[in-house]
């Protein structure tokens, strides 16, 4: 019965949270089109969410790049007898989904847990009630901007995501494979498909983002200690959002643009 | 740093210098908690109760995240290898597409960045806590050595617990692949096993889960420094949180490129 009781438990609650973000979700969208909307605090919000992630962003993304074409170029050899085919398969995959997915989970660790630490610390000294004494909703005034310089700057981090990578996977091609850099650059297999389903991901992951850690930054109760688990707890879930949504986009972009 | 008063052709040396002062600083910093762990190490002295508590809180808390996260992974490397297996009509390699990118690369690595985020996150906010509210002095003046009561149990349950919940995330994750084979492709679980076990052996597990090793010990060592140098109080610990998640990220994927270059 007690083993029962703790799923259950856990599944309300898990439905609980879905339900509040997907309310959040909404308000912040609602806010983000007809509300005012502070431009200088979007100008900041971009500089802190999109130029303090470049060189993060740069150093993962060219690691991930060259981890896998190192990868599968080795698994590819017990197969196929020449590498002519990396390229372009590399590139497809690498646009369909890898660039975005893998470069938000790194901007879901980043920018998430800065956004819920920095309004988990304005919950905790009160700053959110006294903007709320002024009649000001911390969603418009807070949220907003966050989640309309997120919804861009993710957007164009993770295009540059998926040119750093490509880049670095290029070089490990043809320094340990001695693939040649025009056999490498094939785009043959790209299709529109793939685009759209590659920019859809980066519209959504760089929505979901902001949206999961305001809530959960919002949600802060208690001193710093508050603080520290509501970031904990913004990284886990927007890493999972972006999860989740990859999952579904994928298996969505595989039924409407199958091969 | 006096910047400001800069004329503009220095202050790009300057911030360039200046970041790579404060990535060797951590760096260092990082090396010399290692070696006092290790000290401690020989023979060892850990607290019994702490690290019980430590492994429950890490390991069994962490399991439903990485319980999802891995059904997911497995799910996700199906579909983005269906385009391709469809157009090479290669259903029988399936199997080995999926198993081979789940257990050796991004089972490990996703779950590793899950836990960073669960387990380091929260671990740097805790003894940062400690830190900010002198509980760490009141450690020392009580004649307890911080680093063997509070790092090393944590350490240690951090590198054990990772490395187990890989091995049920791989589990968890070939499941993942298998259904979404079926629903997806109409590939028979048999025929999928099949060319799992045919096509991959042991060392493709091994890989992985060696790199869990070294995940783990990477973020046991950002976390517990970032956490033990917290300075400037409240504020302080939330941005040493966030230091130590991007510390842990990155150090997770250049090791990942060393070890997947070394494992082969």
């Amino acid at each position: 019965m007690s083993a029962l009781t703790t799923t259950g438990t856990a599944v309300l609650d898990v439905g609980r949270d879905i339900r509040d973000i997907l309310r959040f979700g909404a308000t912040t969208i609602r806010f983000a089109i007809r509300g005012r909307k502070d431009w200088k605090m979007v100008l900041e919000q971009m500089h802190e969410i999109g130029n303090r992630s470049v060189f993060f962003i740069t150093v993962t993304m060219g690691f991930i790049g060259m981890i896998l074409v190192f990868q599968s170029s080795l698994q590819a050899l017990k197969i196929v007898p020449d590498l002519s085919l990396v390229g372009a398969t590399y590139a497809e995959i690498l646009i369909r989904d890898l660039a975005a997915s893998i470069g938000a989970m790194m901007l879901a660790t980043r920018v998430g847990a800065g956004i819920a630490a920095e309004i988990g610390s304005m919950v905790v000294t009160e700053q959110v009630d006294a903007l709320r004494m002024c009649s000001a909703d911390p969603i418009e005034y807070l949220v907003v901007p966050r989640f309309l310089a997120s919804l861009l700057m993710t957007f164009c981090l993770l295009i540059w995501a998926c040119f750093v990578a490509y880049m670095a996977g290029m070089a490990t091609a043809h320094v340990v494979f001695g693939v040649n850099y025009y056999t490498f650059v094939n785009f043959m297999l790209v299709d529109a498909g793939d685009v759209i389903v590659g920019l859809t991901k980066c519209l959504a992951y760089g929505a979901a983002i902001p949206i999961v850690s305001a809530q959960r930054g919002l949600a802060t109760f208690g001193g710093s200690e508050g603080v520290g688990w509501a970031t904990t707890s913004a990284v886990v879930s927007s890493s999972l959002a972006v999860i989740v949504l990859q999952f579904i986009i994928s298996a969505l972009g595989y039924v409407i643009f199958p091969g | 740093m006096s910047a400001v008063s800069d004329p503009w052709p220095l202050r790009v040396p300057r911030l360039i210098g200046g970041a790579a002062l404060s990535i060797g600083e951590q760096l260092g910093g990082l090396a010399v908690l290692s070696g006092k762990i290790l000290v401690r190490l020989f023979p060892p002295r850990i607290d019994r109760h702490e690290l019980v508590r430590n492994l429950h809180k890490m390991g069994v808390k962490s399991l439903p995240i990485v319980v999802v996260t891995a059904v997911f992974v497995g799910a996700i490397m199906v579909i983005q290898a269906a385009p391709l297996v469809t157009r090479f009509n290669a259903r029988g390699l399936i199997g080995w597409g999926a198993g081979f990118a789940t257990l050796r690369e991004v089972g490990p690595l996703l779950i590793a960045l899950m836990f960073s985020g669960r387990v380091g996150a929260n671990n740097t906010a805790e003894l940062g806590t400690m830190v900010v509210t002198s509980q760490v002095d009141a450690l020392r003046a009580l004649a307890i050595d911080p680093i063997a009561y509070l790092v090393l149990p944590r350490v240690l349950a951090m590198v054990s617990m990772l490395f187990v919940l890989t091995i049920l995330g791989d589990v968890v994750a070939i499941g993942g692949a298998i259904a979404a084979a079926q629903a997806l492709l109409d590939v028979d679980p048999r025929s999928f096993m099949n060319s799992l076990l045919v096509l991959l052996d042991e060392w493709d597990m091994m890989t992985g889960l060696i790199k869990s090793v070294v995940f783990g010990m990477m973020i046991a060592l950002t976390s517990c420094h970032f956490g033990l140098t917290v300075t400037g109080g409240a504020p302080g610990v939330g941005r040493a949180v966030n230091a130590s998640v991007v510390a842990a990220a990155s150090g997770i994927f250049i090791l990942d490129y060393f070890s997947t270059y070394l494992l082969g």
